[in-house]
């Protein structure tokens, strides 16, 4: 699964430890979720879409070996 | 999310000391040879060598317990993956070196003690060694120089 959650963030100007306080997780989880380490739950996906206001499919996409 | 049945952050620490004080205590028994078996008298339920067993090998195990399993600073999915990811690992290794012990040991008192030790033990190895890559992985992103 890809992501842009980077660029989403640096439109809202945003770092990675405000993003994790904002959604109650470690900044080490946004950042292995930044760099597909890690695949967020579907809960967790949907609080960052809510933190940029955009649907979660905008942020998170299907990639070809999904 | 919600991580259950987890000791709270602080008791990691008892449990590593509870871990290093059972080492001194258990080259002193060594050393002294208190632990010679064969005696009769040794290996009844209650004496002086299986109480002093029983309360060392204890003292460890519990220590091991509660460093594997207490709450890290932020609980959250990613770490509760990694802790589960880990129990696989610590059990399947666990039961490699059992059976491999079982085929080429007869010493069953070690192969216990050795059952007791490795699952809790790479357990924790193995755990903190992926929150380690991550912090230094997360350190390399803030700071690229």
């Amino acid at each position: 699964m890809k992501n842009n959650i980077r660029i989403e963030r640096a439109i809202k100007n945003i770092t990675q430890a405000e993003l994790a306080e904002l959604i109650g997780v470690s900044r080490q989880t946004i950042n292995t979720i930044e760099s597909n380490r890690y695949v967020p739950s579907t809960v967790l996906a949907l609080k960052i879409a809510k933190v940029f206001d955009k649907p979660v499919e905008e942020i998170f996409m299907l990639s070809e070996e999904d | 999310m919600k991580s259950r049945f987890l000791f709270p952050h602080w008791c990691r620490y008892v449990g590593y000391v509870l871990v290093i004080a059972h080492i001194p205590v258990m080259l002193l028994r060594k050393m002294i040879s208190f632990d010679t078996s064969g005696s009769p008298i040794n290996n009844s339920l209650l004496s002086p060598h299986h109480l002093f067993f029983m309360t060392t090998t204890l003292l460890m195990a519990i220590g091991l317990f509660l460093a594997a399993f207490s709450k890290e600073k932020v609980e959250d999915e990613q770490i509760l993956q990694l802790r589960l990811d880990s129990l696989q690992w610590a059990i399947y290794v666990n039961y490699v070196l059992l059976i491999v012990s079982l085929i080429f040991s007869t010493d069953t008192q070690h192969i216990l003690f050795l059952n007791l030790l490795v699952p809790l033990v790479f357990f924790i190895v193995r755990f903190q060694w992926k929150i380690f890559q991550n912090n230094r992985l997360l350190r390399k992103d803030e700071n690229p120089s």
